[in-house]
């Protein structure tokens, strides 16, 4: 016996400080995950369910509404993402530029502030902004623009309401690829900048052939953590326009909250978090493998 | 020959000056455009409502008035919102702390069957998308009889901060030999005894760090709040802010001056704890 308690001395010591942190992560992930699962092949509303098989996704497949938030949440991910690597690299690039290092603790600070907001907040500060006399409209008049008669309302046109709350995400959540491309710069040895300096090559070709690639890992790892995050994104969209006007900017999060809390069509919304899930696992799993070959 | 020399370098010289320059002015630039939602909200906070839909707007106030903060102030309600989720959020980060540096210190010192499977599963989780969890929640806590209390916000915060906390942490501790906390048993301590003298107060820094981030998700956090809690007794700041936007859709300077008063304690807390929040957004997406 006492053979055995040594051979495994490791394991009960381990368990033994990990055993709390797991049964709640079980018991808050992995048992509602498959509760979904089950509550995907049933016509529910709380009060009764009743099977219907694979009747919820054949009637998810046939959702012209469905697939506009699906395509609406890959628009508002996609754009959100890139204009988040242009903004964060450029802003990283400026900061890791030879200047005033008070001024430079100053300026990374400032720039992080939208980082620290509630989306709710941050999206109630463009809800106001973008109103009619709002003063995104209100700039646009005064620089000659737009007709001061006919003011663009941002978040109750159609045409405009997704991408006004994709430019809110961009604002709200640039800081963080900010000062983790600065991190990243900052780790880039300097002796590659000196060899290429005395060779004489240009800042571009500098930027291009060593700051670019020794940013890679970096650029890849936040890409893929944005891209999964933005793409379940609820708060900016669910407060700024809930979705509308005519779900021209619903997506996923906001769609199966709504089949499910409002509609009280809990086994349709099961089925649409599934489909979302199954995407989202599959991003998940390249930052996944990328994430576990650092760890060993 | 040498006038041709210092002509170069005098143009190198002027070359780098006005490069520094141009990176002063593309920063200058980036902080004012950046700062305007920010300095908009400021400027809205302490304007009556009647200034703020104005073609052309004005950034300075005819009138300036307190009136939407002390409509908060007056308001035991409200003051109630901003007490559940300082409470809320303490709750969490302690026990994300806590819980988090058990099985962190696990992972960073055993070599354990299952060690990749549990790291996987903790990396795993942090791409859950959150709604997917509000149904079945909702069912649950509804059964537990836990529906509309902070409780149920504590716990349910844990599924996105905890996994975060046992990364950091973890990473971090593998930094610190554990010859120290071999020395401090051999002296006679526990092995808990050891870790609480050697391995907690040398990583303060990253029990800052992840606490401060930790705080903030659950600060800020919205969706499981919405789905959870049902009376005003129960609301957070985010809800309440929801509330005033569709109940008072032209109070606009009450909203501003509460979204100032939602921000301020995390902004505060950043200016001096900057290098640390720095650190735990870096090490939050870089080491797990």
């Amino acid at each position: 016996m006492a053979s055995i308690r040594d051979k495994y001395r490791d394991e009960l010591l381990a368990y033994s400080f990990l055993w709390p942190s797991l049964l709640i992560l079980v018991a808050l992930l992995i048992y509602p995950l498959i509760d979904v699962v089950r509550l995907s092949f049933y016509d529910s509303n709380l009060q009764r369910e009743t099977f219907v098989g694979l009747g919820n996704y054949q009637a998810l497949l046939n959702d012209p509404l469905f697939w506009s938030a699906f395509l609406n949440t890959v628009l508002f991910t996609a754009g959100s993402v890139i204009l988040h690597l242009v903004i964060g690299l450029g802003l990283a690039l400026l900061l890791n530029a030879p200047i005033n290092y008070g001024f430079r603790t100053f300026a990374r600070g400032v720039l992080i502030v939208p980082w620290l907001l509630a989306p709710t907040v941050a999206g109630m500060i463009w809800v106001l902004m973008l109103a009619p006399f709002g003063i995104v409209n209100g700039f646009l008049t005064t620089l000659g623009i737009l007709d001061p008669n006919a003011p663009i309302s941002w978040l109750g046109d159609t045409s405009t309401a997704l991408g006004s709350v994709t430019a809110m995400n961009v604002w709200r959540a640039f800081p963080f690829f900010m000062v983790m491309l600065l991190a990243g710069l900052q780790a880039v040895p300097q002796h590659l900048y000196e060899a290429a300096e005395i060779d004489g090559a240009s800042m571009l070709r500098q930027f291009w052939h060593i700051t670019l690639p020794q940013l890679r890992s970096v650029i890849t790892t936040i890409v893929l953590l944005d891209s999964i995050w933005t793409f379940r994104a609820f708060d900016p969209v669910y407060v700024m326009t809930g979705g509308g006007p005519a779900h021209a900017s619903e997506v996923l999060a906001t769609a199966i909250y709504f089949d499910g809390f409002q509609k009280l069509k809990f086994g349709y919304a099961s089925a649409e978090a599934i489909v979302m899930f199954a995407v989202l696992f599959v991003v998940s799993a390249f930052y996944v493998r990328r994430a576990m070959s650092n760890v060993n | 020959m040498a006038r041709v020399a210092s002509q170069g370098y005098f143009t190198q010289q002027g070359r780098r000056t006005l490069f520094n320059a141009m990176v002063y002015a593309l920063l200058i630039l980036a902080i004012i455009i950046m700062c305007i939602p920010i300095a908009w909200m400021l400027t809205v906070s302490v304007r009556p409502n009647l200034e703020v839909m104005q073609i052309p707007p004005s950034w300075i106030p005819k009138v300036f008035t307190l009136e939407g903060y002390t409509k908060i102030f007056d308001s035991p309600r409200y003051l109630l919102v901003f007490f559940n989720t300082f409470v809320i959020s303490l709750g969490v980060t302690i026990l994300s702390l806590f819980l988090g540096a058990m099985a962190a210190y696990a992972l960073a010192r055993f070599n354990f069957l299952g060690h990749r499977a549990v790291l996987m599963f903790l990396i795993t989780t942090q791409m859950f998308p959150l709604v997917l969890l509000c149904i079945p929640y909702f069912r649950i806590f509804i059964t537990l009889g836990l529906y509309d209390t902070r409780t149920a916000l504590v716990v349910v915060y844990l599924t996105f901060t905890l996994p975060f906390c046992v990364l950091m942490l973890r990473s971090y501790f593998l930094n610190i030999p554990r010859d120290i906390e071999e020395a401090a048993m051999v002296d006679g301590c526990t092995r808990i005894g050891a870790i609480f003298r050697t391995l907690v107060p040398m990583s303060w820094p990253a029990f800052i760090g992840a606490g401060l981030y930790t705080f903030l998700l659950a600060w800020n956090e919205f969706l499981f709040a919405v789905i959870l809690i049902e009376s005003w007794a129960n609301r957070v700041l985010t809800m309440a802010i929801y509330s005033l936007l569709a109940e008072f859709v032209t109070d606009w300077n009450t909203m501003m001056a509460f979204s100032v008063l939602a921000s301020l304690p995390l902004v505060m807390a950043f200016i001096f704890l900057q290098k640390f929040m720095v650190q735990g957004m870096t090490a939050g997406a870089l080491t797990s």
